[in-house]
């Protein structure tokens, strides 16, 4: 077996310290801003992981997922911010209505495979960021913002001090987003997934439809991308259309492939890392630590993006599996050594 | 009449443009599989070296020097194009995912060079005066730089038609769109119909950046976003591997956008989606789709 035999309880043990660490006095993770910055980033590991049920294990190359996720921050906001809709009441409605939108969109995009197929779900998420940003309707406030109504989410989620409570709620969605994950990965659903991915012709053969399962995986994600959403919405405090934009897609993409497709920790700790590393780099360009470089090393390095994009570079090119398909390779040789 | 005259037009130098970025984009798929995200950073170099061409080489902007921007443009995106082929996607032969993948990579990190050197602020591109100027056609009045868009991307259109139709290498691009593998078998050098393909496709791209900076009124970092999004949509809708697809596609696009965007603010990208979706669903492989790898 490949799975390390412990690799369970080091994963409920690293959980379980990271849910404590806010309470045990003084460490980085008591201070608010760090706590926020991890909430954020606790959110994009289960966003990857979502993203990952479709791209790597369905083998969708997707680039409209954002669309999903800005549809659960963006239904949930405006049913409680204008029509003053119960807060939970609220969450479910915008899950459902997503998983409408992601039926009918996916049934469309789902006539073509491949590259098209990736192009046709960026069209669109082009066409949500559209509708968000441009506000017709007059009900997203197009590139203000929609900031959440703050008397009408749990009043536990409020203010500064209240920011370790934001940062386990975004654990708590990722774990919950973890287990359904692996739940639906380890079902017969999952195990049709796999083989849509690795051989269609096979599975259609065996007498299912591949599109039908296709259009599951597709809802799915999207499903739990839009419950994510609305856990984005009370830990970042309102909508913006960033959270449609095609970066955004093309970010859960990156982070899958730096933390490795298909082994469900990999997406999580690529979204993690990716989420941390862009808020971070920012700050250490800012420092003094590039102050001696010349100008044109200088300025480059002090775009998070120029890192993340090397980094994806060499991993695309030279190590195709990221971080946990590297720890799998070497521990397939360790296992090996001795034969 | 006017008005419908001015928005036709413009629409047409709209879709001008999209054909400029569209052209590459189309040929490159068409011809090894490669969805190339990178096109933008094609784009965007273009538009930095024509900026830097009308400012710093020659700062007294007539005609001539115009157009000399935009043959640096072409010329230092298709040199790009060429060394991202040579350097990145040639070392990922047959992994048609990860060559997409890459060239998501490429684009990140050309737009934070080019933002790390010259900073994320809109710079404005200096234009000969005439290009200010408007016309009158009847009783229309239609300023001049729509013009400008229409004929260059014409005379790039007729370019790369005929490299197609009338040289050898032409013949193997279009052979190995059609079957690529088949091509290879006879014995035939595909790699240096990719190179060609990859810079022809560059110019293009890099020819537009110059003239997209005129259009949307100055050159940044971040410029090529929507243009790589309506590249695409051009690409899906005129069908993968067809130049003239690839032009009426643009036309139809740039029209319609126009119109839809004068009659509700906004309306023409929610339009545009609508077009893409009706062509998939009535014809997967698009208007004049030749390739369906």
């Amino acid at each position: 077996m490949l799975r390390w035999k412990y690799s369970r309880p080091l994963l409920t043990a690293v959980t379980a310290i990271f849910a404590l660490l806010p309470f045990l006095g003084n460490n980085p993770v008591s201070n608010p801003g760090l706590q926020q910055t991890m909430a954020v980033a606790f959110l994009y590991g289960a966003l990857a992981l979502t993203y990952d049920l479709l791209f790597g294990f369905t083998g969708l190359l997707s680039f409209g997922h954002a669309l999903y996720f800005a549809s659960g921050i963006y239904v949930t906001a405006i049913l409680i911010n204008t029509y003053n809709w119960n807060f939970y009441l609220a969450i479910l409605a915008a899950i459902i209505f997503t998983s409408i939108l992601a039926a009918l969109t996916g049934a469309a995009s789902l006539r073509t495979t491949g590259i098209t197929f990736a192009m046709v779900t960026l069209a669109f998420g082009q066409a949500g960021h559209v509708i968000i940003s441009r506000d017709f309707g007059g009900l997203t406030h197009g590139d203000n913002g929609l900031p959440i109504n703050a008397d009408r989410i749990p009043s536990i989620f409020i203010g500064v001090v209240n920011t370790k409570f934001l940062y386990l709620l975004a654990l708590g969605i990722l774990v919950f987003i973890y287990l359904t994950a692996w739940w639906i990965t380890e079902s017969s659903a999952g195990r049709v997934f796999a083989a849509l991915r690795d051989n269609e012709q096979r599975v259609s053969v065996l007498g299912l439809n591949p599109n039908r399962f296709k259009l599951l995986s597709f809802v799915l994600s999207a499903a739990l991308a839009a419950f994510i959403g609305a856990g984005m919405l009370v830990v970042s405090g309102g909508g913006s259309p960033r959270f449609a934009s095609a970066d955004t897609t093309i970010a859960l993409l990156l982070m899958v492939i730096l933390g490795g497709p298909v082994t469900r920790w990999g997406a999580v700790l690529g979204g993690i890392l990716y989420s941390v590393l862009g808020t971070r780099l920012n700050a250490l360009s800012q420092g003094s630590a590039f102050e001696s470089l010349p100008k044109f090393i200088k300025g480059p390095l002090s775009e998070p993006a120029f890192t993340l994009g090397m980094i994806f570079i060499l991993i695309v090119m030279f190590a195709p599996g990221g971080i946990s398909g590297a720890y799998y390779r070497a521990r397939f040789k360790y296992l090996n050594k001795g034969k | 009449m006017s008005t419908f005259l001015l928005i036709l037009i413009t629409g047409v130098g709209l879709g001008a443009l999209y054909f400029l970025v569209a052209s590459g984009l189309s040929l490159i798929y068409g011809l090894m599989g490669v969805l190339n995200f990178a096109h933008g950073s094609f784009l965007t170099i273009g538009a930095f070296t024509g900026l830097w061409v009308s400012t710093k080489v020659f700062p007294n902007p007539t005609t001539w020097t115009f157009i000399a921007a935009m043959i640096a443009g072409g010329i230092a995106a298709g040199l790009f194009a060429l060394l991202m082929e040579q350097l990145v996607i040639n070392r990922l032969y047959n992994r048609h995912i990860d060559q997409a993948l890459v060239t998501v990579g490429v684009a990140l990190v050309v737009a934070a060079v080019l933002g790390g050197w010259f900073g994320n602020d809109l710079r404005l591109l200096p234009t000969p005066l005439w290009f200010m100027k408007a016309i009158s056609i009847g009783d229309a009045i239609i300023p001049i730089d729509r013009f400008v868009y229409i004929a260059v991307a014409a005379i790039l259109l007729i370019a790369m038609l005929s490299i197609l139709k009338f040289t050898r290498i032409g013949l193997i691009i279009r052979a190995g769109v059609e079957n690529r593998s088949m091509v290879s078998a006879l014995g035939i050098n595909v790699r240096l119909a990719f190179s060609t393909v990859f810079f022809i496709g560059g110019f293009a791209a890099g020819v537009g950046g110059v003239l997209i900076s005129v259009f949307s009124y100055g050159v940044s970092p971040g410029m090529a976003g929507s243009w790589l999004i309506y590249g695409f949509i051009v690409v899906v809708v005129g069908g993968m591997g067809s130049l003239t697809g690839s032009a009426i596609a643009a036309m139809l696009i740039g029209v319609t956008n126009q119109f839809a965007n004068y009659y509700v603010t906004g309306l023409g990208d929610f339009v545009v989606v609508f077009i893409l979706a009706a062509v998939l669903l009535t014809k997967p492989t698009g208007l004049l789709g030749k390739v369906s790898h």
